[in-house]
């Protein structure tokens, strides 16, 4: 109690200085950590493609890829893989069988052929995500190599710790499908299966753009979705998600976007401007039903007396997933099917 | 805690005659039917009157007569009934607590019928609001339930410790909550929809159900008035007076619960409306509870269409969910509100 | 603060007692012993519940350094410790397990200690730093830098200190007229708060799915890969802290007793609360950057840590050890009771939480 004699400005002014001289210790510390690791984490964002190059050398058993995080030195056949964050289901696709995985959603398991969903299943479960990643039970399995694929600032945190543990292949969560795709399979040295899936989606493409050659030129479309987050009656003219391959890789006729937004949020309310579009495509399930989250829109007055919905040229196209060649693919037989039952009158 | 009842009145308002009271009801009993029309006339698209007109008595197949009777009418009486609830019950738990600080989410309401929102979303598999809406009404019953028994002592029940407990409860069934909800993606997703608060894409027939309760918890509302305001004056006092300090506060807090409990199964959390009308109310009539409740009903639904209307102009043609709108509304007023006036109180 | 009678009849004799001995202390120190009788008392439980909940910390970190999902037997930990081990065994205990416990211990401690200053501060059981909108406004920040410029690890540290000191200041200038007053702090900081909070709902629904659960992974407090860094830089700035923090706790507890009171004691009061207002969010936005603000512990350590001690204001010391041990038996608690690790922050609200409402149980028990 003695120290209530003090002069009680001193004490402010001590207490401000002792403030002031914390936050700029904190800002020197912090900027003296961020000269070296730093300049790896970044290119993700810069959207610079990284391709994957595996170059052998060959005495060491080694190769080199490169990811967002920079060259990394992979073994040359690795045995143990943990695919952590939303690396785990490409790899599966490519053919890879992962030794660990972090949680992935119920409703996107369920999209996947049972082979793949079961090994899923058979890789020990490290985290609800790639940032909550249990790294102690990650470095008892023991793996030879790491694949991430998860948000940038959770990365940078636990970094050091994954690539204490075994080289680690990261990548940030805007990186392209495709350039995922490479990336995984030169670090799992799975790019024979690659190849055979390149080949098969490029020749599933041609069929698609020469059987409705005259449909994809005179035809416009729009592409709906909803999702469980989605505001209540509200849907999304989307541009991303499986749309990406009917606009970028078929060449379907959509409506002009801006850049960066995930789409536009309209309400139920406009569905009736929805007739300006010849076709309309929505989201099923592999049922063929509409999804859950969209289901809402398919059962309004509104909905059911749009031209395109009367005309029978509203179609449900199923996509199971947009970062795997696999998933792609079963898109694009869903889509096949769905311009087929378009009325030859078009 | 002493945040006893902040005199935050106007001098004047403890003398305003009864007809002063009575204009100022129709004032804004007329500022509620304004809203109420102009919630049918604005939208994405701003409606004629005639359209909405007949839209609503003459209804043909247009888009825009859709747009009116399945959308705008009923988020706009559900707007109404549980802007309605919120007020009332707002003006209970202050009135109760003698605290202008509580929201009928102190007592754990939200918490209560958001962690049975999660649980039955999560691990139950609910999808529907007709379904979780019951979840929700149940879950901040019992919860009020329990925080009533935690703050319950030999001499009654205290409001500060109830408060207390409300805090400690919330916390446990909010990190158990979002616990689930961190393993289980799919409810995570859900709920962040959910847990913004909207009276957009509620069909009637969610409502129905619940206005029984509502009428049943107003007139307890009503009833217990005299005793609130007796017990204002002091406890003690209200005892002289025959006033049952344990009856009225367990009747008043079914009739909180209820109102509070069916408006957040109906619409999800909304804050705010609940804490701001029945302050406002107490501001223009003075402290007797029946005229705080009588004018709590009339503002608590306009401030509710009114930011649910601005919710809809401000990111034109898209929307705000109102429970978002309404601390953008009422924060700013409480904190001039609080500037201007001489507070005392803590 | 006073939640019930009991504790009002404590400090009304309070009152009446401390202007007489501060009159006595006014003129020869030496007296300091004699007034200290009556502090002993309290002090004396004081002494023993900090004790006790030092022996817990031990326990606790013990058991946190030799029990994890990779298997160390003990006496690879000690020869770790001691090192006698190279590799992944010795990463996991002196590069992972050990920096984990240390920021428990740091930050958690340094936590109870900003929700002692609060609550004393505002003379309200359910203040903490969040009441001058210190955690709405951190999120805010980290969320836009996550969501919005999907940023590196340092730019969201940045956003998250920059968003809640905004807000804090904004909060402190909006409730600024003639002097802060307890009262109206507390309204301008929920209405802030409600703003922000509801900001903060509507960008994690304009997020991807990743995104937000990064967001809310952070939002509840993780200490999931802290490393020796995190922890000297944040443990060096906060024990700079706690030493204003010492300093300010006697003119502090004067306030307990109403400005007009402290004022009459030569307590300068607007610069003193200030200087509090200060180290109180200093010490809270040091912890948010480390690992991101971790609830509860603000608010229930010094309501807790006043219940087992049995003292009649807040006392910084008690509430730093209890925040100490809650924030590591949580983290704990946090890495083992799910099938995976859970953020501690959720298990801190869970705990504290749950063990303050028990408290509370049993207080009113006791009074049936």
């Amino acid at each position: 109690m003695t120290v209530t004699n003090l002069n009680p400005r001193l004490i402010s002014t001590l207490a401000l200085a002792a403030a002031l001289l914390g936050a700029a210790l904190m800002l020197a510390a912090c900027s003296d950590g961020d000269d070296t690791p730093t300049a790896t984490g970044t290119p993700a964002v810069t959207g610079t493609s990284t391709t994957a190059s595996p170059s052998p050398t060959a005495e060491s058993g080694t190769r080199q890829v490169e990811a967002d995080n920079g060259t990394i030195e992979v073994p040359a056949n690795p045995q143990r893989v943990a695919a952590i964050g939303n690396a785990s289901l490409p790899f599966i696709d490519l053919g890879g069988e992962p030794v660990g995985v972090t949680e992935m959603r119920a409703s996107t398991l369920a999209l996947l052929p049972e082979e793949q969903k079961g090994t899923f299943e058979a890789a020990m479960n490290l985290g609800p995500s790639g940032g909550e990643v249990d790294l102690e039970k990650l470095a008892s399995l023991e793996p030879d190599l790491i694949l991430a694929q998860l948000p940038t600032s959770d990365f940078e945190l636990i970094k050091e710790q994954l690539e204490s543990i075994a080289p680690t292949v990261f990548f940030g969560l805007g990186t392209e499908w495709k350039t995922l795709a490479d990336g995984l399979a030169a670090a799992g040295n799975l790019t024979d299966g690659l190849s055979e899936q390149k080949a098969e989606f490029e020749a599933h493409v041609a069929t698609i753009q020469e059987t409705y050659r005259e449909i994809i030129d005179d035809t416009t479309f729009v592409m709906l979705d909803r999702y469980a987050s989605s505001d209540p009656a509200t849907f999304v003219i989307t541009h991303i998600g499986c749309i990406e391959i009917a606009q970028d890789d078929i060449g379907l006729n959509l409506p002009e976007h801006a850049e960066g937004n995930n789409g536009e949020v309209q309400s139920f309310e406009q569905i009736g401007e929805l007739s300006r579009y010849d076709v309309i495509l929505y989201p099923v399930n592999a049922q063929g039903q509409a999804t859950e989250p969209f289901a809402p829109v398919v059962e309004t007055n509104a909905w059911q007396a749009l031209p395109a919905v009367t005309s029978g040229h509203a179609l449900g196209v199923f996509c199971p997933g947009n970062n795997s060649y696999g998933s792609v693919l079963r898109y694009l037989d869903s889509l096949d099917q769905a311009l087929a039952t378009l009325p030859s009158d078009e | 805690m002493t945040l006893q009842t902040a005199d935050l009145g106007v001098p004047g308002a403890f003398t305003a005659p009864g007809t002063r009271r009575s204009i100022g009801l129709f004032v804004a009993l007329a500022a509620l039917v304004a809203l109420l029309m102009l919630s049918l006339i604005i939208g994405s698209k701003m409606m004629p009157p005639a359209v909405v007109w007949d839209a609503l008595f003459h209804p043909s197949g247009d888009f825009d007569h859709f747009a009116i009777r399945d959308f705008r009418l009923p988020r706009t009486i559900v707007g109404l009934v549980v802007g309605m609830a919120l007020g009332v019950s707002g003006a209970l738990i202050q009135a109760l607590t003698r605290n202008p600080l509580a929201g009928p989410g102190i007592l754990g309401v939200n918490a209560g019928a958001s962690f049975a929102v999660t649980v039955a979303i999560g691990l139950l598999g609910v999808r529907d609001v007709r379904g979780y809406m019951w979840f929700a009404f149940a879950g901040a019953l019992v919860v009020t339930i329990m925080v009533l028994l935690l703050g319950s002592t030999r001499r009654g029940q205290s409001p500060v410790v109830m408060v207390l407990a409300g805090v400690c409860v919330g916390a446990v069934l909010g990190g158990a909550g979002s616990a689930l909800q961190l393993i289980n993606p799919d409810a995570f997703d859900q709920m962040r929809s959910w847990g913004a608060g909207s009276i957009l894409g509620r069909p009637l027939d969610v409502v129905w159900p619940i206005l029984p309760f509502f009428a049943g918890a107003l007139v307890l509302a009503f009833a217990v008035s005299g005793p609130l305001n007796a017990m204002a004056l002091g406890d003690e006092l209200a005892v002289a007076q025959g006033v049952s300090l344990v009856r009225t506060r367990i009747l008043a807090i079914i009739a909180l619960t209820l109102l509070a409990g069916g408006a957040t199964a109906i619409a999800g959390p909304i804050g705010f409306v609940g804490l701001m009308v029945p302050h406002v109310a107490r501001w223009i009539v003075g402290p007797d509870q029946r005229w705080i409740f009588a004018y709590s009903m009339l503002l608590a639904p306009s401030l509710l269409l009114a930011s649910d209307i601005l919710g809809r102009i401000v990111m034109h043609p898209s929307e705000i969910p109102v429970g978002i709108v309404t601390a953008f509304v009422g924060a700013p007023v409480l904190i001039l509100l609080v500037r201007r006036r001489k507070v005392s109180g803590l | 603060m006073t939640t019930r009678g009991v504790s009002t009849s404590t400090r009304s004799s309070r009152a009446t007692r401390s202007p007489e001995v501060r009159r006595v202390d006014f003129g020869r120190r030496v007296v300091v012993v004699r007034r200290g009788w009556v502090a002993m008392r309290f002090e004396w439980r004081s002494v023993i519940v900090c004790t006790a909940v030092a022996v817990a910390v031990v326990v606790m970190s013990v058991l946190a350094l030799t029990t994890g999902s990779y298997q160390i037997s003990v006496s690879q930990v000690v020869s770790a410790l001691t090192g006698g081990e190279t590799g992944l065994v010795h990463d996991i205990v002196v590069e992972w397990r050990l920096p984990r416990i240390a920021a428990a211990l740091v930050f958690g401690s340094a936590l109870g200690v900003s929700g002692a200053i609060f609550q004393s501060m505002l003379r309200n059981p359910l203040a903490d730093p969040g009441i001058i909108g210190f955690s709405q406004g951190s999120y805010t920040g980290a969320l836009i830098v996550i969501l919005v410029v999907n940023g590196s690890y340092l730019q969201l540290v940045g956003g998250a200190v920059l968003g809640g000191m905004a807000t804090a200041v904004l909060v402190y200038v909006l409730a600024y007229r003639r002097g802060v007053q307890g009262f109206r702090l507390i309204i301008v900081g929920i209405g802030v708060s409600a703003m922000l909070g509801s900001l903060n709902t509507w960008l994690m629904l304009k997020a991807s799915l990743e995104q937000a659960m990064a967001a809310a992974a952070w939002g509840a407090g993780s200490l999931n890969g802290v490393s020796w860094d995190q922890v000297a830089i944040g443990g060096t700035v906060i024990g700079a802290l706690l030493l204003p923090a010492g300093i300010l706790s006697g003119p502090m507890r004067q306030m307990e007793l109403g400005d007009d009171a402290a004022a009459s004691l030569g307590v300068r009061v607007a610069a003193t609360r200030l200087a509090l207002v200060v180290v109180g969010v200093a010490l809270t936005a040091t912890v948010t950057a480390a690992s991101g603000p971790i609830a509860f512990i603000s608010l229930v350590a010094p309501q807790i840590a006043r219940r087992l001690a049995r003292t009649a204001g807040i006392t910084l010391v008690p509430a730093a050890f209890v925040g100490a041990l809650l924030c590591l038996t949580a983290d704990y608690i946090a890495q083992h009771i799910a099938p995976t690790p859970l953020p501690v922050g959720i298990v801190t609200v869970v705990l504290g939480g749950g063990y303050l409402g028990w408290l509370l149980f049993t207080e009113a028990r006791r009074r049936l």
